[in-house]
């Protein structure tokens, strides 16, 4: 080590558009201080999404740079993580940030989870390293917290909810990534009712760490004798430290981290090689008892959709960090001078932001993020409804746990590729000063990157979109969500500002059902090999359109808003602005959906058909 | 021990160059409300001197908060409910109808009737730098003060010893109970406060502290009461005018000189420093 990193925060984040979507575009005020969310009114809303952003910035974000380049080592056998991580992860349990829409019964607040996910936003965005330990630990109790025996919750939720132990997920090996079916990780069982358990795990975030006790691990593996394929994998509960029926810690159970990854980015999250039971003594139990043997990969779909969401989030998160600062940026650094005075040399220089293609990129980017963030909040308030009408109004409920189950995949994939995409542009928005370490977007954009990769591929995410989630409930899950685009198209084409631009998400909308249609029809003719070939592309026509109708949406909303905000107000330039990012989503974006249905329609195999020699000759 | 914080809310100060100015007053809308720092720092005083410190679920007195200003400044009374003070007062008035004058005769009403052990308050506020409301309130309570503290050390909670922060170092008072004290920045350095409820080790972390979720859901269930300032004072009518505002001027560009006779030459003439 050289002298030590110097800790100081470089993230911010736009609160203002945050209190928008959540109480003028969703209107989260009418499920608030009702049912379920009976202890929430907008102030305390408020305050806490205030608070939280204090403290990301001065307890998290500090440690973004010095997580990058002090990375994560091993010593004498145990993962040590960077300077000041194991303080930040006091404070933050001690804060409560974790634990905010966490039911009462296992010591959460009971929060909505949109609410949630905009904390999540100010956590990722200011660390994204440090806070894949906490939201490993969080989704590996929410597995437990559903499918757990009564004794198995209560010694590891409330404990891992709450930060006293970690967790992890146990999927991947060597040889068993995206396929997962062929994980070898066997579990033979004991005569005492414990399985002995035995293989090597790859990938594993926080496999191990020094922030909390002991860390749960949650271990997909193979019971002798269980079917070849994902129908024979089991969850098994696999604690670092063995422990009594109170939590009282014993001995070391038989794990060992044999390896940490180099990796591009997230440099703070130790990446490691678990071994389980080199020496044959490495005890874990069924999530869930005996009777849920080889049910592992159901248990492991139903946690997916918050996983993903998560993830989709750390992409909406770091991309959001990246225009913001690359934004300050532009309005700071002087270079050139303006169009009008191109030709003289003495002219004054003038802020970049004054140049047309900085302008271009910044409204670029602004789109991209804000669209983004509001598909992770039109999701969540899904979510949020799903939880208020469930008992009361199924019929309700039902719909909207069909949106929820139909955007996953566009909040995962669309928000982790045009995340990184915005890190790169913030970059190109720095010119050579963002490509170094004197400012954050280059670690933004190594950071970025992994968020299309891990908790299954943006290309799985788009061969869940089309081959489960579109004839999901008979199809009825994504007419719903036609019908809503096309209803708001309906009602504002004819508006008298933004009507041309409702118009093109209309033949947006027209041009996605057509290769909705397609995509059918592949799958009754026998093309079944065209589906993979087009997945991605439809995801993104998907999320383009989804993201271009929530645009329009706000636009809307801003545009009566404006009718009667105090000029000298701030929030008349928050509204212009939300006014100008749909035009520009809705002209430059929208219009590529119906190119794109074209491209779709070509139907090109070419991919499929050029020999793996042909590649290159090399 | 019993603590009183009077407490104003400012215009963030990292929005400041929003700041604008019409007709000579103050343009207020869409300005983002904070704490003032300084009486953030005398609730955490009042915080550390209230409690054991290695154990702050359980408040050793009461500390409470009181602001003036409309309805929606009980955001801020809120937010301090939500770091650990117990109760809360509001004194209904409009942002521009008072001085420090008005604050601290209403002040003196509110303490007597309180029975507070100690006022406590930041040394000024951030906005208008009048730093006077302490000073008053001591005078017209008759009661001993302490300014610019930046170490208290509580002496069985019947006196304090105050390290005041003064030009070329610190002055240490002891002031008996009942008195008022006014807090400077280092006072919410780690071991700034002794109390006789914490370990003499106990070590604070640097700083105000954060409100934690369950104790902001908790606020909302706490007191919070609104009193009306003719109620405190029969006098509210203020003794300071303000009679415009103007934003600094801009700073205007340097010039380059030749050499240091220039330098000289134009320090002596135009400057004329030297």
């Amino acid at each position: 080590m050289t002298k030590p990193v110097q800790a100081i925060n470089r993230y911010k984040a736009d609160l203002r558009d945050m209190f928008f979507l959540l109480f003028e575009q969703f209107k989260l005020g009418e499920l608030l201080g009702k049912g379920p969310f009976e202890a929430w009114g907008e102030e305390e809303v408020r305050t806490s999404v205030t608070e939280g952003y204090r403290f990301v910035r001065e307890v998290l974000g500090p440690l973004n740079v010095v997580g990058d380049i002090e990375g994560c080592k091993i010593e004498n056998g145990r993962v040590i993580t960077p300077t000041g991580f194991k303080d930040a992860w006091e404070k933050l349990f001690a804060a409560g940030w974790k634990t905010m829409s966490i039911s009462p019964e296992f010591g959460g607040a009971g929060s909505p989870f949109s609410v949630q996910i905009m904390l999540e936003e100010l956590m990722s965005g200011a660390n994204a390293a440090f806070n894949m330990y906490p939201g490993l630990a969080y989704g590996a109790a929410e597995v437990v917290a559903h499918f757990g025996t009564p004794e198995q919750k209560k010694i590891y939720v409330e404990r891992m909810f709450g930060g006293k132990w970690g967790g992890t997920m146990c999927l991947t090996e060597p040889h068993a990534g995206s396929d997962v079916g062929s994980a070898k990780t066997s579990a033979r069982k004991n005569v005492d009712g414990s399985y002995s358990i035995k293989g090597t795990k790859i990938y594993i975030s926080g496999g191990d760490h020094d922030l909390a006790e002991n860390v749960v691990h949650l271990v997909l593996a193979r019971v002798d004798g269980a079917p070849a394929g994902t129908k024979g994998l089991t969850l098994f509960i696999v604690p670092r430290l063995r422990h009594d029926e109170n939590g009282v810690l014993g001995k070391v159970n038989d794990v060992a981290v044999t390896a940490l990854e180099h990796k591009m980015g997230i440099n703070g999250s130790a990446t490691c090689v678990l071994t389980f039971g080199d020496n044959d003594d490495c005890i874990g139990y069924p999530v869930g008892g005996d009777a849920k043997v080889n049910q592992g990969m159901p248990q492991m779909f139903v946690m997916m959709n918050a996983a993903r969401i998560s993830v989709g989030v750390q992409g909406l998160s770091v991309a959001s960090a990246a225009y913001l600062n690359a934004l300050e940026y532009a309005k700071e650094r002087k270079q050139g001078a303006s169009m009008t005075h191109w030709k003289d040399p003495t002219a004054p220089r003038v802020p970049i932001i004054e140049h047309a293609d900085v302008r271009r990129m910044l409204l670029d980017m602004k789109g991209k993020v804000e669209g983004i963030r509001a598909l992770a909040l039109k999701l969540t308030h899904h979510q949020d409804q799903v939880t208020f009408y469930k008992g009361t109004d199924d019929a309700k409920a039902a719909y909207n746990q069909g949106q929820v189950d139909l955007l996953v995949p566009l909040m995962k994939a669309y928000g982790s590729d045009q995340g990184f995409r915005v890190c790169e542009t913030a970059i190109q928005t720095y010119g050579g000063a963002g490509y170094t370490r004197d400012y954050p977007v280059e670690q933004y954009c190594r950071d970025a990157k992994i968020f299309s990769i891990y908790e299954g591929t943006n290309h799985i995410q788009s061969m869940d979109l089309v081959g489960r989630k579109l004839g999901q409930a008979g199809g009825a899950n994504f007419q719903a969500y036609m019908g809503d685009v096309q209803k708001f198209v309906a009602a504002n084409s004819e508006h008298a500002t933004l009507g041309a631009e409702v118009k093109r998400l209309g033949t947006a909308a027209e041009a996605l059902s057509g290769s909705a249609m397609r995509l059918l029809m592949w799958f009754q003719s026998g093309n079944v090999s065209m589906v993979p070939l087009s997945a991605n592309r439809f995801l993104e026509m998907m999320s383009e359109l989804t993201v271009g109708w929530l645009l329009l949406e706000q636009a809307v909303i801003a545009e009566t808003a404006l009718k009667s905000v105090d000029p000298q107000h701030p929030d008349t330039a928050f509204y212009q602005g939300k006014v100008q990012s749909a035009i520009f989503f809705a002209r430059n974006t929208l219009p590529g959906v119906a190119f794109k249905a074209e491209l779709l329609a070509m139907e090109d195999k070419s991919p499929a058909d050029i020999s793996d020699a042909a590649f290159a000759t090399v | 021990m019993k603590i009183l914080v009077p407490l104003k809310r400012v215009a963030d100060p990292d929005n400041a160059n929003k700041v604008k100015v019409n007709a000579g007053k103050l343009v207020t809308t869409g300005l983002e409300w904070k704490p003032n720092p300084f009486d953030e720092y005398a609730v955490e005083t009042a915080l550390r001197l209230t409690e054991n410190g290695t154990a702050t679920k359980t408040r050793q007195g009461e500390v409470v908060v009181v602001t003036f200003g409309p309805k929606d400044s009980e955001t801020t009374l809120r937010a301090m409910l939500g770091t650990g003070a117990d109760r809360a007062i509001r004194v209904d008035t409009g942002d521009d109808q008072i001085d420090g004058d008005v604050v601290a005769r209403a002040l003196k009403a509110l303490v007597e009737k309180e029975k507070p052990d100690l006022v406590l308050c930041g040394k000024q506020a951030v906005d208008g730098d009048s730093g006077q409301v302490g000073q008053q309130l001591a005078e017209y309570l008759g009661w001993p003060q302490a300014t610019f503290a930046g170490s208290i050390e509580s002496e069985g909670d019947k006196a304090l010893l105050v390290g005041r922060e003064v030009d070329g170092g610190t002055i240490k008072l002891r002031v008996e109970l009942p008195a008022v004290v006014s807090v400077d920045l280092r006072i919410v350095a780690p071991k700034s406060v002794k109390s006789v409820h914490t370990p003499a080790t106990h070590a604070y972390p640097e700083g105000v502290r954060f409100a934690a979720l369950m104790a902001i859901m908790a606020a909302k269930k706490k007191p919070l009461a609104e009193v009306k300032l003719a109620d405190l004072t029969s006098d509210a009518a203020p003794k300071i005018q303000y009679l415009d505002y103007e934003l600094p001027p801009a700073r205007k560009a340097g010039v380059k000189v030749k050499d240091v006779t220039e330098l000289v030459t134009r320090l002596k003439t135009e400057a004329k420093v030297v």
